[in-house]
């Protein structure tokens, strides 16, 4: 072999490396994929969709790495085939959706179910934000998959922005799931901005028991009424309902128990790592992410402002006053926002307990979002 | 038939008026008669079939992913969801006339939409809220009469 020959071997050998591709992009996004896999593992925030989707976001950003992309025979890489039959088929969100209904106690919302409205007025952000974003130079579709950011649920973000505009898939996604494990940071200020000293010692009465009846009916006629009012959310809350009437009915545990564990730890994974991959460095290294993550940002503050004006409102006509401290978890944000209401309410009187009140807004919100969704759906489909 | 070939005379007289290729980026199908024309809308006459009408706009905005065609009852609805100067193109399913209508995009449509969709979140609550009640009472009652 002469040495000509073994320089263009050793020269072949170094194209079908990465090595002479790479520009400071991918760099940038390895920054991009550590920081959240940072709050992933080291402030555990949201780890189960942080970590893959940091991950995610790493393996696809070297070049020539085959998992994003399609084969010469038009045959899906890897995480394509992924994001393909998950994603862009909007299966994955709605399977994570059996889960949650089959995981979701809905005993505290049947109890004392005024607490939907405030569910309802928790989506003010999801509808202001729409408004800011179209300001900001986004058409109606991606003002819509970010406005819904502010109802802090992570798969009908995920279903809407696919749905829309799945260009921002990855951004709006990020910005849903890290906000949603800030809430504890984002909402007491806001709460204590919007509420007085009485208001935050006011005390609930405690709540009803709710018959294994009535638990069982809950998701019937939840799917019957939404499947009237709200057709395009179906999907989504058909699952929910599913899920939760398998929980409820009690007679078919093993299902509830794998559409509450095992398929979805499954779906989890496929849609973390999925999402993290639609973050390539070309399609993400722009203004519109960092503009999503600030709007998304004024989205959540407005979506908890809502929902305590909203008790602010209801309690004008109540005898039976409602803390306004729950209104904050109308945000969805499972328990999470509940547990804040909590927290906060503590901080004033020791003995109030608002966790199970707070658990009522909290799972309406979850209703409420994806009733949001299904608006938008309805306005542009 | 009279009265058609009145209409059409009359068209014919008055097609010739102030005429222009497009309005807000929308094309304009030739031969029409423009009874309105300001900044914000533009309204056309055409005595065309409502299909050739609706074939032109249609192949117009076959490649356009951000507008939409939507067939109501008595006119086909094209709205634009992009970045477009216009909000909608009207064209009725009148005879012997059908008339387009194109309208600028404006805040006041977004804002009315947004205002509709939010109270519609809470009136699908409310309905839920409604059907809990009833159920919680029934259910309520139904103990009760067991015990």
């Amino acid at each position: 072999m002469s040495i000509n020959e073994l320089w263009d071997l050793a020269l072949g050998m170094f194209y079908a490396t990465g090595i002479w591709a790479i520009n400071w992009k991918y760099p940038t996004m390895w920054a991009v994929a550590f920081f959240f896999l940072y709050l992933a593992i080291v402030k555990k925030f949201e780890p189960l969709l942080l970590l893959p989707i940091g991950f995610g976001i790493f393996l696809v950003n070297f070049p020539l790495v085959p998992l994003m992309g399609y084969n010469e025979e038009g045959v899906p890489h890897l995480i394509q085939f992924f994001y393909r039959y998950g994603l862009e088929w909007e299966i994955i969100p709605c399977v994570i959706f059996l889960g949650l209904g089959a995981m979701t106690d809905f005993g505290p919302l049947i109890a004392n179910p005024k607490t939907l409205l405030i569910g309802a007025g928790a989506q003010l952000g999801v509808f202001v934000t729409f408004t800011g974003t179209v300001l900001a130079g986004f058409t109606l579709k991606e003002a819509a998959s970010v406005g819904i950011i502010g109802g802090a649920d992570g798969p009908t973000t995920i279903y809407l922005t696919q749905h829309l505009a799945p260009q921002l898939l990855g951004p709006n996604a990020l910005a849903a799931y890290s906000y949603m494990a800030m809430v504890p940071l984002i909402q007491p200020p806001i709460m204590r901005l919007l509420t007085t000293r009485e208001e935050r010692l006011i005390r609930m009465k405690q709540l009803r028991p709710v018959s294994k009846r009535e638990r069982i009916l809950f998701p019937v006629i939840g799917a019957g009424i939404i499947a009237i009012l709200v057709p395009a959310v179906m999907p989504l809350m058909g699952m929910f309902m599913l899920g939760n009437l398998m929980r409820e009915s009690g007679v078919v545990s093993r299902l509830s128990d794998t559409a509450q564990n095992a398929l979805m730890n499954i779906v989890t994974i496929f849609l973390g790592v999925s999402v993290g991959a639609t973050m390539q460095a070309d399609t993400f290294l722009s203004w519109k992410p960092l503009l999503i993550f600030g709007l998304g940002l004024v989205d959540f503050a407005v979506c908890t402002a809502g929902g305590i004006l909203t008790v602010k409102v209801m309690n004008l006509f109540l005898k039976e006053k409602i803390n306004p401290l729950i209104g904050s978890a109308g945000v969805s944000a499972v328990p999470m926002s509940a547990r804040v209401s909590q927290i906060v309410g503590q901080q004033y009187d020791k003995k109030n307990h608002l966790l199970m009140h707070a658990m009522g807004p909290n799972l309406a919100g979850v209703i409420g979002s994806a009733a949001a969704a299904g608006m938008f759906i309805a306005m542009f489909d | 038939m009279r009265r058609h070939l009145l209409i059409f005379v009359l068209w014919a007289l008055g097609a010739s008026q102030c005429w222009s290729e497009d309005f807000l980026g929308v094309p304009l199908l030739p031969g029409g008669k423009v009874t309105s024309w300001t900044n914000d809308k533009a309204e056309v006459h055409y005595a065309l079939p409502y299909e050739q009408i609706l074939e032109f706009y249609k192949s117009h905005f076959t490649d356009n992913r951000d507008v939409k065609f939507r067939d109501w009852k008595g006119e086909t609805y094209i709205e634009d969801h992009g970045a477009s100067p216009w909000h909608s193109v009207r064209i009725s399913k009148g005879q012997p006339v059908v008339t387009v209508t194109i309208t600028r995009d404006s805040w006041a449509w977004i804002l009315g939409t947004l205002a509709l969709r939010f109270i519609s979140v809470f009136v699908v609550l409310m309905f839920l809220y409604i059907g809990l009640s009833i159920s919680g009472t029934v259910m309520s009652r139904l103990v009760t009469e067991a015990d």
